[in-house]
């Protein structure tokens, strides 16, 4: 699934405008207006909150938990989503699960970002023999089966958190590094650029002090669309047993375990499965309402 | 407006939740087709279609080790003798007779007149000679060639020790007498000659094919069944062999193997009625407790262990004070019968149950107290200062949460902190070998029916020990087993090897395997056997099976 | 054109030695080795098997033979299959992969546009909204649980389709179902985005005052140019979903590449690993540049440099 997932970058329209405080609030009134886009974002305020508050929360039990005896129950009023077959709350692991997921999600999605934004920024604002270098090593990634990369990466170095940000978010740097190139390429001509230039501002200085920002918009709405991508591929690695260890346990472990016991223990997949794929849903609709938010024009450089 | 697609795909979900309570679940005194688990459709062809499992590695069976590559060599191939359907008790396979001397060191096979490959050629007891020769040559690299150790000169050959192969202890006099020398007397050498790497290749075909003599085209055997074709991670197909000796009594018209790895989707296939026979190991574990109840679920005892192995190379477990507190510490009884709901049995000791003629030592048994005692005593009371303990295990849902159980019961009981390390195969493969884990997960398959095959595992440098221990006492006891002529006195040895390996607690024996598997009622012929061995020579397919079963009414 | 051809072509090759190398020597450091059981191979053996296949050489001497071999497109054996040679291996894969993939694609292309046109000329009102919605559950639901849920209410209790392998048209439906879902929301998304675009261009204005009516005015001017976006993603989408079909492949116990890659990758199995990258590579590449050219036939706009 996640592997066909990236989404293209065809010819980026270039934007030649520099976003001011109107071009900020005339989006945020577009957004505003989008009934759909209003509800996810609520929607993931919410389930961030409780993610990041699971441990604090009344009615949420130890998620580690075990009572061997009891085994896989269905919904009942002490475990309000059932257990599973070590006899673990299935609510308390779910809003446990939530924490990981959503960090997963943020941390792989961040690491992409910075990697993606940096590298872009710089090739295209060198442009020349250093922005074909570079992105030729983007194109070499890019023809590299994703998962085989991963494989890789979780084989050779210990199997921890940490390594599943890293490789999660190594991949999906790619388009975001084009999508930024292209950005920075069309940019760096304009007049805002030559006049920090006269100034004496350093390249770096100009990279990620002028031209980065302006780059703002497409690189908010690929975001967006970045944290459920990284989050379903979590849960792709999971169904492959390369997800999180035991006992931690994500929505992605939660649900690919659940799903083979459908037949039996359904609980085990619905309860998760549903607060994974409504924030899935959340974020993409997010996504699709900044994206038209922030661009009125519809430009295709994300898919 | 975006709470629309939401309720639409909470309905979908719901529909099929509904639809999920028509899936396995006991079907307390159901009555009818209902007592059976799935479609009740025979094959429209006489083929036998079940799931072997994995890809095999190889259908050579001079090189294979495997079970499902066995499956395949036991349907092409046939050896000396062959095995009771029932209790895998040595039977006249390709050799109808056989003789072997007093001191248990010769025997003589008399192999039956005008055997045939598939080819048509004569099968001849140089065939043997040649096969037996190829798997100890080196060069054929056969991971299966310890099991011709028990015959004079073997093992040196093997090893490179000599590069003549004619010392190997195998000779045929005439066509069809073969005469075998063997090392040391070997009670269990008979049912060796049934296993799979003691079976005949012919020499032309391999020649001429080299490595692609397993190929359909190419591929010349002796068994009931023929190789039609082999479609990589899909199936193999083969047919009823015209030139087998007992082809009057091979009832179907052919064998349909397919590869499918996944467990859910195996059941699945069994339950939707597109094979026959899912076997042992291909059933989640989950859902063998709702399966149990159907007719076609049959089960009975494997000789098989799961254990723990704990690596002695490493502080703290070089203490076998500590190795004892870790065995004390686990709760058996409560994973098999409140994790594994009864689908496995609690076990106490290395070797499986039911080798004739041995009396096994004493079982070890949860001992939460003196657990705590053996712990304190070499230095953690409380679990104070035990560094964090990591169990290593292969990527398993099985395995995962067994090791889970554990980790709480460690922590409950010694107060020692744990780890779970979770590896994909190869890695896992290599940390075990290498000694790079504190606690690991294993399991062992007996391939005779003799405690030696598993006790010798745990010999200094076994290939298979990987764990670490050395001990004089224990080799000791194996090696006096080896020259013992004496059964009772033998048995008696490897008893208190056994006895000596627990006290040390080098291994942490959790359960007992079980088979677990389902037939449909159509196929008749595929029996429980302790070693899980399957002979399909004699299954058959009976679409009339209604009017043969009682209590068969309805129809789906 | 020719020039741009040769370009490209040119690069292609240096990008495939570039993978092969990082792949070969990432292989070789992995741990673990192709000939490792859980019943210990005896040393001899695996010293053999180690000669067979040259992995006691010298590791340079290994890569030179590699790269000598796969120039010529020649893997050798597999390792964990000797019997099978890698070439064989990966076209029977391919076969399957590439038809699971592709109906895949074609059934959320067939579903993917119109939603993508519905959802473009009704901007901003429910109908928006609903289609999308639809479009993009279908990504927010794993296909190893949209799989196993298909399976249990079609071939497990209704008894429709068959729950798993690759024989026969019905053994079909439920894994291009499966595969597909995933890709409607990305298809439907780059619709309704190029849609939106065309629809304000000048020219539809134009179209629209003449007083053509709405649907010829969608369906015959926008949409040739407005499907521009989906072309370029079916491109590489068309050689990504050939790795992306794994769940789904394990799921249904197709035999296709995808399982190969993972499986090879598990087992060390070198050889077929590196073909099978190798020819991913190849393969995404070579689609990447008819994308660029059906895109000059599309779009007069562009050119192709």
């Amino acid at each position: 699934m996640s592997i066909g997932l990236s989404p293209p970058v065809t010819v980026v329209q270039p934007v030649a405008l520099r976003p001011s405080r109107s071009l900020w609030s005339d989006a945020w009134r577009r957004l505003r207006r989008n009934r759909a886009a209003v509800i996810a974002g609520l929607f993931l305020v919410v389930m961030c909150t409780i993610a990041a508050l699971a441990p604090w929360l009344p009615l949420v039990q130890d998620p580690a938990l075990q009572n061997l005896r009891l085994g896989a129950t269905p919904p009942s009023l002490l475990h309000g989503f059932g257990t599973d077959d070590l006899g673990r709350d299935t609510f308390a692991r779910v809003m446990y699960g939530g924490r990981i997921s959503m960090l997963v999600g943020l941390i792989g999605t961040f690491v992409s970002l910075v990697i993606g934004v940096s590298w872009g920024a710089v090739a295209g604002y060198f442009g020349g023999k250093i922005d074909e270098a570079m992105m030729r090593f983007v194109d070499v990634l890019y023809s590299l089966p994703y998962i085989f990369l991963v494989i890789l990466l979780l084989v050779f170095f210990e199997r921890s958190l940490l390594m599943l940000f890293v490789a999660l978010g190594l991949v999906q740097w790619l388009t975001m590094a084009r999508i930024v190139r292209g950005q920075v390429m069309s940019l760096k001509g304009q007049t805002f650029v030559e006049a920090a230039r006269a100034l004496g501002a350093s390249d770096a200085a100009i990279i990620f002090r002028h031209l980065v920002p302006n780059t703002l918009g497409p690189v908010i709405v690929y975001t967006t669309l970045t944290v459920p991508a990284v989050i379903l591929q979590e849960a792709f690695l999971s169904f492959l047993g390369l997800g999180v260890q035991p006992p931690d346990a994500s929505w992605g472990t939660l649900v690919s375990d659940g799903a083979r016991v459908l037949a039996i223990f359904p609980w085990l997949v619905v309860f998760p499965g549903l607060a994974l794929s409504l924030t899935l849903l959340a974020f993409n609709f997010l996504g699709d309402g900044l994206r038209d938010a922030l661009d009125p024009q519809d430009r295709r450089d994300v898919a | 407006m975006t709470a629309r697609p939401h309720l639409r795909l909470l309905a979908a979900f719901l529909a099929g939740l509904a639809l999920v309570s028509c899936a396995p679940h006991p079907p307390a005194g159901a009555t009818g087709d209902a007592q059976w688990f799935g479609s009740l459709t025979p094959p429209r062809e006489n083929m036998l279609r079940f799931n072997n499992g994995v890809e095999p590695e190889t259908i050579d069976p001079s090189v294979m080790s495997g079970q499902g590559d066995g499956r395949i060599a036991r349907m092409l191939f046939e050896g000396l003798t062959s095995n009771d359907p029932h209790t895998l008790t040595p039977i006249p396979g390709q050799a109808y007779r056989w003789e072997s001397s007093a001191d248990g060191l010769d025997y003589t096979f008399h192999l039956r007149a005008g055997l045939q490959w598939t080819d048509g050629a004569p099968l001849t007891a140089r065939d043997f000679v040649y096969a037996w020769r190829r798997v100890l040559a080196p060069a054929t690299a056969s991971r299966s060639a310890s099991m011709l150790y028990p015959i004079a000169g073997a093992e040196d050959y093997n090893k490179g020790v000599t590069t003549d192969s004619s010392t190997v202890g195998v000779h045929a006099p005439d066509d069809t007498t073969l005469v075998v020398h063997l090392a040391q007397p070997t009670s269990y050498f008979l049912f060796l000659t049934t296993f799979y790497t003691y079976m005949p290749v012919q020499q032309q075909c391999i020649e001429r094919w080299g490595n692609t003599w397993t190929a359909p085209a190419h591929m010349v055997s002796n068994g009931p069944f023929s190789l039609r074709s082999h479609t990589q991670a899909e199936k193999i197909v083969a047919a009823r062999n015209p030139l087998y000796w007992d082809v009057k009594h091979v009832a179907l018209d052919g064998v349909i193997a397919y590869a499918v790895d996944d467990l859910n989707t195996s059941t699945n296939m069994y339950k939707a009625g597109m094979i026959d026979w899912n076997p042992s190991g291909y059933i989640p574990a989950p859902f063998i407790p709702s399966l149990r109840h159907y007719r076609d679920y049959q089960t009975g005892e494997f000789q098989s262990t799961y254990f723990y192995s704990i690596n002695v190379t490493r502080k703290p477990y070089n203490d076998p004070r500590v190795r004892r507190a870790l065995n004390l510490a686990v709760d058996r009884v409560a994973i098999t019968r409140d994790l594994l709901k009864g689908t496995r049995r609690a076990w106490g000791r290395i070797t499986p149950d039911g080798y004739p003629g041995y009396v096994p030592p004493a079982q070890l048994v949860f001992d939460p107290v003196r657990a705590r005692a053996e712990l304190a005593a070499a230095g953690f009371p409380g679990g104070k200062g035990f560094p964090k303990l990591k169990i290593t295990f292969n990527t398993s849902e099985d395995h995962r949460r067994i090791a889970e159980a554990i980790q709480a019961m460690w922590k409950r009981e010694l107060g020692i902190d744990v780890e779970l390390q979770n590896m994909e195969w190869a890695s896992y493969l290599q940390t075990t070998t290498a000694l790079q884990y504190d606690v690991a997960r294993r399991s062992w398959i007996g391939d005779y029916l003799d405690p030696m095959t598993f006790l010798g595992m745990l010999r200094t440098g076994d290939g298979n020990n990987r764990t670490g221990w050395s001990d004089a006492i224990y080799d000791a006891l194996l090696r006096r087993a080896d020259h013992e002529v004496n059964a009772a006195t033998r048995m008696d040895l490897l008893r208190q090897a056994e006895a000596r390996a627990l006290e040390q607690g080098v291994f942490i024996p959790i359960y007992h395997y079980t088979t677990h598997e389902l037939v449909k009622p159509y196929v008749h012929g595929i029996y429980h056997t302790a070693l899980d061995i399957h002979m399909l020579t004699r299954v058959s397919i009976d679409p009339e099976w209604r009017q043969h079963v009682p209590i068969a009414a309805g129809s789906r | 054109m020719i020039t741009f051809l040769t370009r490209r072509l040119l690069l292609i090759l240096p990008t495939l030695w570039v993978i092969g190398t990082v792949t070969f020597f990432l292989m070789r450091l992995a741990p673990g080795g192709p000939f490792q059981s859980e019943r210990e191979i005896p040393k001899a053996a695996k010293e053999q098997l180690a000669r067979m296949y040259g992995l006691d050489q010298p590791l340079g001497v290994q890569y030179g033979r590699f790269l000598y071999n796969a120039a010529r497109g020649d893997f050798g054996p597999s390792y964990k299959y000797p019997q099978r040679q890698v070439r064989d291996l990966i076209g029977e894969g391919f076969k399957v992969s590439a038809e699971l993939g592709g109906w895949a694609l074609l059934l959320a292309t067939l579903l993917g546009v119109p939603i993508g046109i519905l959802a473009a000329v009704k901007q901003n009102q429910a109908a928006d909204a609903a289609a999308m919605g639809l479009a993009l559950a279908g990504v927010s639901v794993p296909n190893f649980v949209l799989g196993p849920v298909l399976v249990l209410v079609f071939s497990l209790g209704l008894y429709w389709l068959p729950p798993a392998l690759w024989t026969g048209p019905a053994s079909r439906v439920l894994p291009v179902i499966t595969l597909a879902t995933a890709y409607v929301a990305y298809i439907a998304r780059l619709t309704r985005a190029g849609m939106l675009e065309v629809l304000r261009a000048d020219f539809i204005r134009t179209a629209r005052a003449k007083g053509l009516s709405e649907r010829v005015v969608v369906l015959k001017h926008a949409l040739k140019l407005g499907i521009l976006p989906v072309v370029s993603y079916l491109g590489p989408a068309a050689a990504r979903i050939i790795m992306g079909s794994i769940v789904v492949e394990q799921i249904f116990a197709v035999p296709g590449l995808g399982r190969q890659l993972v499986n090879g990758a598990f087992n060390r199995d070198y050889t077929l690993v590196m073909g099978v990258v190798l020819f991913y590579a190849a393969f995404l590449m070579l689609l990447n540049l008819l994308v660029d050219i059906a895109y000059t036939q599309l779009d007069p706009r562009v050119e192709l440099r």
